[in-house]
């Protein structure tokens, strides 16, 4: 056992051996291991260590790199799988983006068809505006009583108004109804001007 | 003058390693002649016994094969160790596994042994080969790195995965193991 209390110097002993240590530190060792039995006795054991390990074989070094393949033969086999994984990337993202376009499309053109609950065509209550342009409309709120115009187009005969009921329809405007319902674009052929809104005081 | 490879002896790993890559494969071998004898070493004091030659060769394969990943920010020597202890403990599973399925021969004891026996030369070594066989395989493992290849406890910390301090601890215990061993025979 070692009873020297000088810790700081039994860890410098294995940099010692190796000559790992600055002239301060050597002169600093070599002074404490003068006076100190146990250190140098440690010292002895870890100089038998380091000597004991020379029993490894000698490696010859020009058989290890004979097995080593060269760089240039290295790199292609790492980066291959890094550009197949960008390929992969680009491919899903373009079915990404496909099936939420063409899913997007289905969905707006049955809303088209669906969403106006009561339509109604020359209407008495409905309030058709002479102009397709400005479009008014108001909140669900104030009333369903007030006609709010929906994408209309001038080449259109029959304005499409919501209605407060089809129940007042005619056959004949049922009839007429289903008819521009089938010529009905679920997208506006031109961008429709801003929404004013009613309650605004416009 | 540009001087040849043999007159440049102070390049450094990361210097050899650029011109490998570079296409120089005596870079290579300079590298591999540099640390092979310390892998030799390390495996060695480890407790390998047999097939330390092929041992080496395979750490410096994959090292070469894995360059890249190799950023400097450790010495070359200490991420070689890391690469050989992983290595050294894969066969030792592999040789955990054979050994459950076939039964252990007395002749191969002989063999492991007997070539050791070979090479030790002196009764004083012999018993110093001993005492490290009395210690845990980590200690052994941070006793022989620091004692025989001067590593520092960082260094060491990061070959067997632990921390300076659990290295520290190894180091002590293992030191005090061995002095016990050898005053007692």
């Amino acid at each position: 056992m070692n009873d020297c209390t000088d810790n700081d110097i039994r860890e410098m002993l294995p940099d010692l051996l190796h000559g790992a240590l600055g002239a301060g530190a050597v002169e600093r060792a070599e002074a404490h291991l003068a006076s100190c039995e146990e250190c140098r006795a440690e010292l002895e054991v870890l100089r038998m260590v380091k000597s004991a390990a020379v029993f490894a074989p000698t490696i010859d070094a020009d058989q290890v790199v004979r097995r080593i393949p060269p760089y240039s033969k290295i790199v292609p086999a790492v980066e291959a799988p890094a550009r197949s994984r960008l390929v992969s990337w680009l491919v899903a993202a373009t079915v990404a983006i496909t099936v939420v376009g063409v899913g997007s499309m289905l969905v707006t053109k049955q809303g088209a068809t669906t969403a106006p609950t009561s339509v109604a065509t020359s209407l008495p209550s409905a309030t058709i505006p002479a102009q397709p342009t400005p479009v008014a409309s108001k909140t669900p709120a104030s009333g369903a009583s007030s006609a709010v115009a929906v994408g209309t187009q001038p080449s259109h005969t029959h304005a499409l108004a919501v209605a407060a009921d089809v129940d007042g329809l005619t056959d004949g405007n049922l009839v007429q109804l289903m008819s521009d319902m089938n010529r009905f674009d679920a997208l506006p052929a031109t961008e429709s001007d801003p929404v004013i809104s009613v309650d605004s005081g416009y | 003058m540009t001087p040849s490879p043999e007159e440049r002896p102070e390049e450094t790993d990361m210097e050899l390693i650029n011109r490998w890559k570079a296409g120089d494969s005596r870079a290579a071998t300079r590298l591999v002649g540099r640390h092979s004898q310390a892998l030799a070493r390390f495996a060695a004091s480890a407790g390998e016994r047999e097939g330390i030659e092929e041992l080496v060769q395979d750490t410096f394969v994959r090292a070469f094969a894995s360059l890249d990943s190799f950023r400097g920010e450790s010495t070359m020597r200490t991420w070689l160790f890391t690469i050989e202890r992983r290595l050294m403990l894969d066969r030792r599973r592999a040789e955990r596994r054979s050994r459950e399925t076939v039964p252990i021969e007395e002749s191969d004891h002989v063999s492991e042994y007997g070539a050791l026996d070979a090479l030790i030369a002196d009764e004083v070594q012999e018993r110093v080969r001993r005492s490290l066989e009395a210690l845990s395989p980590t200690q052994r493992e941070v006793f022989t790195l620091r004692v025989q290849q001067g590593l520092s406890y960082k260094e060491i910390a990061e070959i067997v995965d632990s921390t300076e301090g659990a290295a520290r601890v190894h180091y002590h215990n293992a030191i005090r193991t061995v002095k016990e061993f050898l005053s007692d025979e």
